[in-house]
């Protein structure tokens, strides 16, 4: 592990909030997702709190917020797509952080309970109206949920369930 | 010579302790020569208690002064599933505690689950001391990968009472992992399948020059070789309750009988095809005794299994998934646990990953030479290992609605931080309540309560007017602090979550100070401590106390809509600061629906 200077760390930590995820990692803007990963491998050999121990507790507290944003860039730009967004903030002038997506399943895969947040909180409303047997507000949330998702299976399925259990329940 | 810190195995049904030194690593035998101690702790009727193997023997002799798998049981709530099913299987009494914690009773006495650990770390301790010859006081000890919060907090307590400074909790896999590349110089990308007594795990990692960077994690913690035993229980009970017309499982003392045959059984498969069960004198039947004898081959056994093992695939699926390759990009797979000894477990995942799995490390010591490795990196300045680790279950907040917004995902490098800007839901609100969850669900109540805090002290306003900037953080020791901080005021509430082992710290002070740790009861002390709250997270019937729940700053009520009561989002984007919050894409794409 390469010793770095405290007073390098420390002017590195106040300068933190300024410089842009590729600077921070020492990257090219067209770096490879094989070097973005060996820099980050890097920067962690002489970043990552473990790595630093055994140094001064002022250092330590020094690195700690070069290490969470070193570990940020590269959440970032190991993914295409949030990689774009960033790119396409930094060329605007638009800062140099992005913030990570919300939820893994909006980025990599369908989710069943919807892929909008509007059909994701309908949904979610109607689950509760049908815990407590209000079948006509579920009804309501969920065709409300279809207008933002057309065609989601999940919605249409229970809302099939919930005309059905409300003709056979007719007076709730 | 550099510090000495050891690495620990704490396993469901055994554990094992290893130190590792300039590139060696050595696991240390027991004084019967094993380098496996069972994990069980046996309370003699003269006030002894007896750890490891030797106790193993008093599952089926004294069950009720016995406990097994407290792995299980560790950090989690008494109404939890686990602890019900606990309570309906195991010999040992369980009780509810204060705070919704358990305590075990044995005959008068009552145990926290970190005091039963603790006893199983001190004998692992010990092991330790006597084959290095000097005194041990830190460790590093795994847990599974998929263990949340509560239950880490719960094995650091545990270390902290067996008299360790708990340097690491580290994930299973990922000490296996660190066995099997460290000082080889590898550059390769590997998966640990991690089949224990009590979970499954699965992890893929990128190993460069002894950087080891974990790339996803995923696991199941409700799938372990236990659940094998538990098939070929029934099948046994099963036969017999036909022939015989009795329940075995009604019986304590049959079951236990039951349970170590299965086992038994089990084991015996990973060497031969065909293994013979014998129960002799299992019950009484009318004209005397009744015995069970019967063979049992491989192919029965795979097939009584089958859809177990299928489980575990489709945990490696996601975690593939998750790192965004496929099973033929992968250079190696790395088995650990018992379990994966068994023929038709190699068999399933050279099939699944269309490779031979590596078995040149023993997978029942792999991880304790992992954490050692681990350990020695801690306090050996020298040590050119560096592990990059990533949180292994999403962070959320409670937000309107009983939903959970996460703040940093499951699988994101630590250490790391996460701020999002929220507001709040009525007019004149006075205060929010911030709520931080462990998990995988949008729904709050299927995620794990971390711990709760308010926060109060905005000026009073609108709704929606109000903006309060929430930060996630997670450090390198998987430690989670939450920041709730005001725009208008810069007022700021700050809150290290290291809640509910069930434990304060002025509790496991008391148990430390007591010095004989055996020997101590529950401890009732209220928490006391520097800025660190502990009070352990009530997790049922959260109060709708006369604060509300806040929501993201993006999301506000519909005025004059017949859905009035409805959340609605609405991205807001002019009104945030550039510098902390971006939306992420799926919110742009939702900003003009209006």
């Amino acid at each position: 592990m390469e010793p770095i200077a405290p007073s390098e760390i420390l002017a590195l930590a106040r300068l933190v909030d300024q410089i842009d995820y590729y600077r921070l990692l020492q990257l090219q803007r067209d770096a490879t997702t094989r070097e973005i990963q060996r820099a980050f491998h890097t920067c962690s050999r002489t970043f990552h709190p473990d790595a630093n121990r055994h140094q001064s507790s002022q250092i330590q507290a020094g690195i700690r917020p070069i290490a969470k944003r070193i570990t940020e860039a590269y959440t970032v730009l190991r993914d295409p797509r949030r990689r774009a967004l960033y790119d396409e903030q930094l060329d605007s002038g638009g800062g140099v952080r992005l913030t990570l997506s919300r939820d893994a399943s909006d980025v990599t895969a369908p989710n069943p309970r919807g892929t909008s947040a509007q059909g994701r909180q309908y949904h979610a409303l109607a689950l509760q109206n049908l815990q407590q047997k209000d079948f006509s507000s579920a009804i309501r949330n969920l065709k409300t949920a279809l207008t933002f998702e057309p065609g989601n299976e999940t919605f249409e399925k229970l809302l099939k369930t919930s005309l059905e259990q409300m003709d056979s329940h007719p007076t709730s | 010579m550099a510090e000495v810190a050891i690495g620990i195995d704490l396993g469901t049904s055994n554990s094992s302790v290893a130190h590792a030194s300039e590139g060696n690593v050595e696991v240390f035998t027991n004084i019967y020569g094993e380098t496996i101690t069972a994990s069980v702790v046996a309370f003699e009727a003269n006030g002894d208690i007896e750890v490891g193997n030797a106790a193993r023997a008093n599952i089926i002799r004294d069950p009720a002064n016995t406990v097994y798998s407290a792995k299980r049981l560790i950090g989690r709530y008494f109404f939890s599933e686990e602890v019900k099913k606990a309570r309906a299987f195991y010999g040992y009494s369980i009780e509810e505690a204060e705070n919704h914690g358990i305590r075990i009773r044995i005959r008068d006495e009552e145990f926290s689950l970190p005091e039963v650990s603790a006893m199983v770390l001190r004998e692992l301790k010990a092991i330790a001391e006597t084959r290095l010859g000097t005194p041990v006081s830190k460790a590093v000890i795994t847990v599974p990968a998929y263990f949340n919060d509560n239950q880490r907090q719960a094995t650091v307590d545990a270390g902290r009472i067996a008299g360790l400074e708990v340097l690491r909790i580290v994930n299973e896999p990922t000490a296996a992992a660190l066995a099997y590349g460290f000082g080889k110089g590898l550059q390769q990308r590997v998966a640990v399948y991690d089949l224990g007594g009590g979970t499954f795990d699965f992890s893929i990692l990128e190993i460069g020059d002894d950087v080891f960077e974990v790339l996803s994690t995923a696991g199941d913690t409700f799938l372990g070789g236990d659940d094998f035993d538990d098939r070929l229980i029934d099948l046994l009970a099963d036969e017999f309750h036909a022939t015989h017309g009795i329940d075995l499982r009604h019986d304590r003392q049959s079951l236990e009988m039951l349970k170590v045959a299965s086992e038994d059984a089990k084991k015996g498969l990973s060497e031969d095809p065909e293994v013979e069960i014998q129960l002799l004198d299992i019950a009484e039947g009318p004209s005397g005794p009744l015995s069970i004898e019967r063979r049992l081959g491989h192919d029965e056994f795979a097939r009584l299994v089958g859809d177990l093992v299928q489980r575990t695939f489709k945990v490696c699926d996601e975690a593939l998934q998750q790192a965004g390759i496929v099973a033929s990009d992968l250079d190696g797979v790395v088995l650990v646990g018992g379990p994966t000894r068994l023929p038709l477990i190699r068999e399933a995942v050279t099939t699944y990953f269309q490779q031979e799995p590596k078995t040149d490390i023993d997978p029942d010591l792999v991880v304790a030479m992992g954490a050692a490795i681990h350990a020695d990196s801690l306090v050996d300045p020298q040590s050119s290992c560096q592990l990059l680790d990533v949180t292994p279950l999403s962070l959320r907040i409670g937000v309107a609605g009983g939903l959970a917004e996460t703040l940093i995902e499951r699988n994101t490098p630590v250490p790391i931080e996460q701020t999002r800007t929220f507001t709040t839901f009525r007019d004149h609100q006075e205060s929010v309540a911030i709520r931080i969850f462990q998990g995988e669900s949008h729904e709050a109540s299927e995620n794990a309560l971390l711990g709760e805090f308010e926060f109060a002290g905005f000026e009073k306003a609108l709704r929606g007017e109000v903006e309060i900037d929430v930060t996630f953080e997670i450090d390198a020791d998987g430690i989670v602090n939450v920041t709730a901080r005001d725009r208008t005021t810069h007022g700021e509430v700050s809150k290290r979550i290291t809640l509910s082992s069930g434990l304060t710290k002025s509790e496991i002070e008391s148990i430390v100070a007591r010095g004989d740790a055996e020997r101590l009861t529950q401890a009732t002390l209220p928490p006391v401590e520097e800025n660190i709250e502990r009070e352990p997270a009530s997790p049922q019937a959260l109060p709708e106390a006369d604060f509300l729940e806040l929501l993201p700053a993006d999301e506000e009520l519909r005025e004059g809509d017949t859905t009035a009561e409805m959340p609605i989002y609405r991205a807001n984007l002019e009104e945030i600061e550039p510098h902390s919050v971006q939306l992420d894409p799926d919110d742009e794409s939702e900003t003009d629906w209006e």
